[in-house]
């Protein structure tokens, strides 16, 4: 990538790239839509993250078990189903559109803008600030609020002016987080701004590589490296405000449960709220995709048992390219995941059991790749494997997908497990080094078997985030390599949302079916 | 005795958890105004439990709980004041010192509650710090401060309000042995000079001794005894507080005679009569009971006692410092006893005294 940013045609160092990206009126626009988009998404999904935490945790809201999972839900759906699904559902001519518009006589939204876009993301990103801030609420001593009480403060301003300001680390983690996933995110601008011509950074990107005339290669490459930059820099603005905050670790008292505020009148309300979000914006949507996916045309103007069809199933799977998408899927989110489960246990024993001279610095690149986006990592790895000889081999085969796929969510299997490894106390790897072990049977006969289960959490985690993949997949499939994600986005393009709705609805159960069978079978522990 | 005002009273306090175990099994007490009261015991013993439900942040099953006129939890008229209308204070064994607050603003908190002037919050936050010798350290974040300073924040925070009664729950456990040592004393100190009442909780048995007017000792979420101090170390009332408090070694016997609150006691193993002079009322001759006897009230240099004269031949021992600590293999079974001087061995020959020993009964003739 680096050689494509900083040599013309005829391999001269430049800098011009950089000033055509500067001069660009449309990249300004682009970016400001950017900014725009990322910080409203940003807004909203904390927002509404940090208050189910809340409700979720700290209050007798009725089926909180059941409702912390729906919540979490949109955490293992791909963005790219997601925006299929609000657009069959809540786009220009979709279900509910109609519904509210046509048949009731109400005034409707406007889903294909920015707002539109936003409260997608929005939905989408609600699981990661709910699972930072469920986390932080689990670690923090109820002791703080206990005294609060004692001290003379009511249930409610125990909760604002205790719990919310201990959530502050937590808040601040999945804002950066949330941010940085938003401006990297493809799916949801591509379905639903590129067709009105609302234009963020990922989409530009996207576009500008796929049309792929040499001269914008030194532009999309002038992008990326921004953009890294810009996302690195949170990041490490992350690392920076969160890392050292030592005025929140609190001295460890006896492990007891949080106690529950009652909230009385309210929580019927309050309760028929929540349901309200989660029918709105997760059910009906995911509802409609399947509704999509069985019917030859979707609108609440026929009814939709009349018009039931298994042609947008038949469509998909009697097509060779189309089943070989499903099957490379598997394939990359089976061997794949398993192959990188393996290198992230090898990794974090390295990083933390072992005293490997460079461990820092693995543990580094290892976590790295988040701040990159996924669209970066696929032309970053497309260049690389065109301009080193030899790989060229690899390039449209599954094997360039998997390695591209477990550079991009090695930061989540690493999140998944070294918690775990955090908590095994290291005086049972000096006992069994001082029984006769060796740092690799130690690993093997004591750490990983202790890890079981973290590992396959990682594991599960690792599977459904490569079948949902897309976005860095894009620049490096060709025919014969595609996989779910790519397939739906050229069906897109083509105008044709039965056939994409059936591989969604695909895409959907098969997660569905790993997300259950991995809790069963392999004791993989998925909640928060 | 009479209630008077001010005094803490529990009465019949049962707090049921899952499984139907009784973590609080009918507790009775009377904690009188200014007293330092400690519940003591195992972990599990309900202690906690207890002082929850004083603080109200669990809701017992039955009870009722009053501090002078005013109740706090009466389960049979189903009242429960939540915690922030008690008017108590309470240290907690975290601290729990809210980390986002300066030692200012943690003790501001409740008195910002109760609308307290802000001037008097001021002159009340200086007097509470000088009180704890924190003068000066208003504006740190606790972090910022060593363990024994964030102990006594906690202390100052639970004070300043000026509660009815403070709670503490084991806040002396995560201090090292040596500053907690003194915090004993200065804790005591501090308890007498605010004429505070105070429940203490701890399952440390020396610091329960050392500081308390009176001791709850607690087993399987009962009180077996309540006494000042030096009667639960003297006269424990059964085998259990004996054994938990101190170091005791056991006997057992049948009685002989019982006359002018002596009783005579056939040993079970060698037959030999000894005199014992605490007894409980009741004790009549042919009961099977239990001599309890202090590890440091055996006299080990026992060659020209008459009476109470057991034989034994040492086992092992230790050294300690301040004494030698004896296993003693005797017709009795294991005896345990300590002396400052070494004692030359094997057979030696042990004085009970009879001012030293305790007769309980046998709880399990057979076991």
């Amino acid at each position: 990538m680096l050689s494509d940013r900083l040599y013309e045609r005829d391999k001269t160092f430049t800098l011009a790239n950089y000033a055509l990206v500067l001069q660009s009126t449309e990249l300004r626009d682009t970016l400001a839509t950017t900014v725009a988009f990322a910080v409203a998404t940003t807004m909203l999904s904390v927002a509404l993250g940090v208050l189910f935490a809340v409700l979720l945790t700290r209050t007798d809201l009725p089926g909180r078990r059941f409702l912390h999972d729906i919540v979490i839900l949109p955490f293992y759906v791909s963005p790219l189903v997601l925006a299929f699904a609000w657009a069959i559902v809540y786009g220009p001519s979709g279900f509910a559109t109609i519904g509210v518009g046509t048949i009731l006589g109400l005034p409707t939204w406007q889903l294909y803008t920015v707002g539109g876009m936003a409260v997608v993301a929005a939905v989408y990103f609600v699981p990661y600030s709910y699972l930072y801030a469920t986390g932080s609420l689990a670690l923090t001593d109820p002791q703080l609020e206990d005294a609060s009480r004692i001290a003379g403060a009511g249930p409610f301003r125990t909760l604002w002016s205790i719990t919310l300001p201990l959530l502050r680390p937590a808040i601040l983690s999945g804002t950066l987080l949330t941010l940085v996933s938003t401006v990297e995110l493809l799916s949801i601008p591509l379905v639903l701004g590129q067709p009105v011509g609302v234009q963020v950074l990922a989409t530009f990107l996207y576009g500008t590589a796929t049309r792929s005339t040499p001269n914008d290669y030194g532009i999309v490459a002038a992008t990326s490296v921004a953009m890294l930059v810009g996302i690195t820099l949170l990041v490490w603005l992350q690392t920076r405000i969160t890392g050292p905050e030592r005025r929140y670790v609190t001295v460890g008292g006896k492990a007891i449960r949080g106690r529950v505020v009652a909230l009385g009148a309210m929580r019927w309300p309050v309760s028929a709220l929540l349901w309200l979000y989660i029918a709105a914006g997760v059910a009906l949507p995911l509802l409609g995709i399947f509704a999509q996916a069985s019917t030859s045309f979707l609108t609440p103007l026929v009814n939709p048992l009349e018009l039931l069809t298994l042609d947008n199933f038949k469509q998909i799977f009697e097509q060779p390219a189309y089943v070989g998408s499903i099957r490379n899927s598997l394939i990359i989110a089976t061997v794949g995941g398993l192959l990188a489960t393996v290198f992230i246990a090898f990794a974090v024993l390295v990083t933390n059991r072992s005293d490997f001279p460079l461990r820092g610095a693995l543990a580094y690149v290892a976590l790295y790749p988040r701040a990159i986006p996924g669209i970066i990592v696929g032309i970053g790895f497309l260049w690389t494997m065109l301009l080193i000889p030899g790989l060229g081999g690899i390039r449209n085969t599954l094997i360039a997908l998997t390695v591209a796929f477990t550079v991009r969510f090695l930061p989540i299997g690493f999140g998944a497990v070294m918690p775990s490894v955090l908590r095994i106390s290291g005086e049972l790897d000096r006992a069994s080094r001082v029984a006769g072990a060796s740092w690799l049977t130690t690993m093997r006969a004591i750490l990983v078997p202790l890890l079981r289960p973290a590992l396959a959490s990682a594991f599960v985690l690792l599977f459904v985030s490569f079948l949902k993949e897309y976005a860095s997949a894009l620049f490096l499939v060709a025919g014969g390599s595609e996989v779910i994600g790519t397939t739906m986005i050229e069906f897109w393009r083509q105008g044709n949302s039965g056939p994409v709705a059936a591989l969604a609805a695909t895409q959907l159960v098969l997660t569905l079916v790993a997300i259950v069978v991995g809790q069963r079978l392999l004791g993989a522990r998925l909640r928060g | 005795m009479a209630e008077r005002s001010g005094d803490l009273v529990i009465e019949g306090l049962v707090k049921l958890f899952e499984g139907g175990v009784r973590a609080v099994d009918d507790v009775s007490i009377t904690i009188r105004q200014g007293e330092f009261v400690t519940l003591l015991g195992p972990s599990g013993c309900g202690k906690t439990t207890t002082l929850n439900c004083v603080a109200g942040l669990e809701r017992p099953d039955a009870g009722r709980i009053a501090v002078g006129g005013d109740v706090l939890t009466d389960m049979s008229r189903r009242v429960v004041l939540p915690p922030e209308r008690r008017d108590l204070g309470m240290v907690f064994q975290s601290y729990a010192l809210w980390p986002h607050m300066t030692v200012h603003d943690n003790l501001a908190y409740g008195l910002r509650l109760r609308n307290v002037p802000r001037a008097e919050t001021e002159s009340r936050i200086k007097a509470t710090l000088d009180l704890v010798e924190l003068a000066g350290l208003e504006k740190r974040y606790p972090y910022q401060l060593s363990g024994g300073q964030q102990q006594r924040v906690a202390l100052a925070r639970a004070v300043v309000a000026q509660p009815r009664v403070l709670l503490l729950d084991e806040p002396l456990s995560n201090l090292d042995a040596k500053v907690r040592e003194r915090a004993r004393f200065w804790l005591r100190d501090l308890q007498r000079r605010l004429g505070i009442t105070a429940v203490y909780v701890t399952h440390d048995q020396a610091e329960a001794l050392a500081i308390s007017d009176r001791v709850a000792v607690m087993s399987a979420g009962r009180v077996l005894q309540y006494a000042p101090p030096s009667d639960i170390y003297e006269r424990p009332s059964s085998r259990f507080v004996a054994e938990f408090i101190g170091r005791s070694s056991f006997l057992r016997g049948e009685v002989v005679r019982v006359a002018s609150g002596r009783a005579e006691v056939r040993l079970a193993g060698s037959g030999t009569i000894v005199s014992a002079a605490s007894t409980a009322a009741g004790t009549a001759p042919g009961d099977h009971v239990i001599l309890a006897v202090r590890s440091e009230r055996i006299d080990m240099h026992g060659e020209n006692a008459a009476e109470n004269v057991v034989r034994a031949r040492i086992k092992s021992y230790v050294y300690a410092g301040a004494e030698y600590e004896y296993i003693l293999d005797t017709p009795e079974g294991e005896l345990r006893a300590s002396s400052q001087r070494a004692v030359s061995g094997p057979d030696v020959r042990l004085h009970l005294p009879p001012d030293g020993i305790v007769v309980l009964q046998d709880e399990a003739p057979s076991a």
